[in-house]
């Protein structure tokens, strides 16, 4: 096949169906945004779930020496094995709880850190104020339902051993509500964006097509092959995904940057922020499927079943 | 040995009616020159378009270049065409590009080397006698000549069987014999030439074998034969 012939071929596509090509580009550039954004919120909800729990979890911090919290079922110092024992006892038999999970002291600690939840001035140096001694291991609680969290509270709230409940409920289920909204609002407003190009990009192989078909015709008579007939097709559907998806992760970028790093990271400290690593999942992830294969699978799949239709020998 | 053999062909169209082509057997040895004559409606463009394999036979077989075609498969097509060059009463040439563009058109599609497009289509222009013409567009050119570039396109490739579908449907007489003239050169390098036509002149100017078409049924097939008295 003659480099020169496709790229005239391509470059006399591209300008006989700029408006429509164009279209397609600006459809592609706002849907995938939206896609990866959504990418970006469900990555930004699971690191948000791995740090605090998600909204269906109490956690049941256990006494540690000296116990920062003052109760008094921690005045015997630190749990005992008994205590623990008598604890795990009641979170097994109580009918609200579907499962729960022991997190040791290192476990929790180490959650902690890698989720930011302590700044690492707080636990480097040669005098930490953190430490793994003095980081309460606990009991994740899941809950058969959110709203019923009274009697396993009642019942682990005198026992002796037990330093704190953290039941975050109300506040992390508005963060997860928000995210939940935004993240299917974003999903559900690409999904009619693309839909939309998908149709576009029909379109413009129809026009296409149309505009071509003496050419195509003669192409079919002297014998050319499908794939070399269906070939500028197919490189004009590439290039619009190209330009669209450029568009996108250029977009993508700013919203990390601006949005994220310099703006809610800033402002709301106490939740882990997706970063760069997290931007790259959303251009290339496999799943969900990163806007880097997204977009040109959305043109050049349509592209390919149609000009077998239009361009059959 | 022949380079298209009918056997037996039935073309029926979907809807009623009767069939395009019926029960037609055909012979065409390599090297000869065929008129195809019949009334409109007759079966001529039918037998045609199952030499391209631009349609298959309801029943019986047709063989091309050696190759039974009615079961060849969708990819293989390509390579049969380029064995059969083309030419329409409307030119079909690509009113964008130059004489020479349009007859290296259907070298570049079929990936020639530029090197064999700048020789050969020099060449075949100076067959066809538009030597001096290759940078003019379509639109420049008389119709007479417009048919001599749709024929260069057709030839440029050195096919096996030249098809010309009423070539001379739109040209004066005086046009129309020199494109049979320069049709009758190609016959002679040894490309089977079959021709679809109405023109009573030229079929019984240029005396060749001609099969007339009635109703999609072979009903004359003469090796040297006019239009037929009774049209």
């Amino acid at each position: 096949m003659q480099l020169r012939y496709v790229f005239t071929e391509l470059r006399t596509g591209l300008r006989r169906n700029l408006s429509m090509h164009l279209a397609v580009i600006l459809t592609l550039f706002v849907s995938l945004s939206l896609a990866g954004v959504g990418i970006l919120i469900q990555r930004e909800a699971d690191l948000a779930n791995k740090s605090l729990g998600n909204e269906l979890k109490i956690l049941v911090n256990l006494c540690i020496d000296d116990d920062p919290s003052n109760n008094p079922n921690c005045a015997g110092g630190e749990v005992t094995a008994e205590q623990q024992q008598r604890i795990e006892t009641e979170v097994k038999a109580n009918d609200e709880v579907a499962s729960f999970r022991f997190v040791s002291k290192e476990e929790g600690f180490e959650n902690a850190k890698e989720s930011g939840a302590i700044p690492e001035t707080a636990y480097t140096g040669p005098n930490p104020v953190v430490t793994v001694e003095s980081w309460p291991a606990g009991y994740w609680v899941t809950l058969k339902n959110p709203e019923q969290a009274d009697g396993i509270i009642s019942a682990l709230e005198g026992l002796d051993g037990v330093s704190v409940i953290k039941d975050e409920r109300a506040a992390l289920g508005q963060i997860f509500g928000i995210m939940k909204v935004l993240k299917y609002g974003s999903w559900i407003g690409s999904g009619f964006l693309l839909l939309a190009a998908l149709l576009q990009v029909t379109n413009t192989i129809r026009l296409a097509a149309l505009a071509r078909r003496r050419e195509i015709g003669i192409m079919r008579l002297v014998g050319a092959s499908t794939l070399y007939i269906a070939f500028p097709f197919l490189l004009e559907a590439l290039v619009t995904a190209i330009v669209g998806v450029g568009l996108a992760a250029g977009a993508l970028a700013a919203f990390q940057y601006w949005g994220i790093e310099k703006g809610l990271a800033e402002h709301v400290q106490f939740l882990p922020w997706v970063d760069w690593g997290d931007y790259g999942e959303s251009l290339y992830g496999w799943f969900p499927l990163g806007i880097v294969f997204l977009g040109p699978a959305l043109t050049l799949i349509p592209t390919l079943l149609l000009t077998r239709k239009y361009v059959k020998v | 040995m022949s380079v298209i053999r009918f056997e037996k062909v039935t073309k029926r169209y979907a809807g009623p009616g009767k069939p395009a082509l019926d029960q037609v057997s055909i012979d065409i040895d390599k090297g000869e020159f065929v008129y195809l004559v019949g009334t409109s409606g007759s079966g001529k463009s039918t037998a045609l378009r199952l030499v391209l394999r631009e349609l298959r036979p309801t029943t019986g077989r047709v063989h091309v270049a050696g190759k039974e075609i009615n079961r060849m498969a969708g990819w293989k097509v390509p390579r049969l065409r380029r064995q059969i060059g083309t030419v329409f009463q409307d030119f079909r040439l690509l009113p964008n590009k130059t004489v020479s563009e349009n007859v290296a058109f259907a070298q570049q599609v079929i990936g020639k080397s530029q090197r064999e497009i700048n020789k050969v289509v020099p060449e075949t222009l100076e067959l066809v006698g538009l030597k001096d013409k290759g940078d003019r567009m379509p639109d420049e050119l008389s119709g007479g000549e417009q048919q001599r570039v749709a024929i260069a396109r057709a030839f440029v490739n050195r096919p096996m069987i030249l098809i010309a579908d009423e070539p001379t449907g739109n040209l004066d007489p005086q046009t129309s014999v020199g494109i049979m003239n320069l049709l009758g050169d190609i016959n002679q390098t040894g490309t089977t030439v079959v021709m679809a036509t109405h023109d009573h002149g030229i079929v019984d100017q240029f005396t060749k074998r001609v099969i007339e078409l009635e109703h999609g049924k072979v009903i004359r097939d003469e090796a040297a034969g006019s239009y037929g008295f009774q049209h």
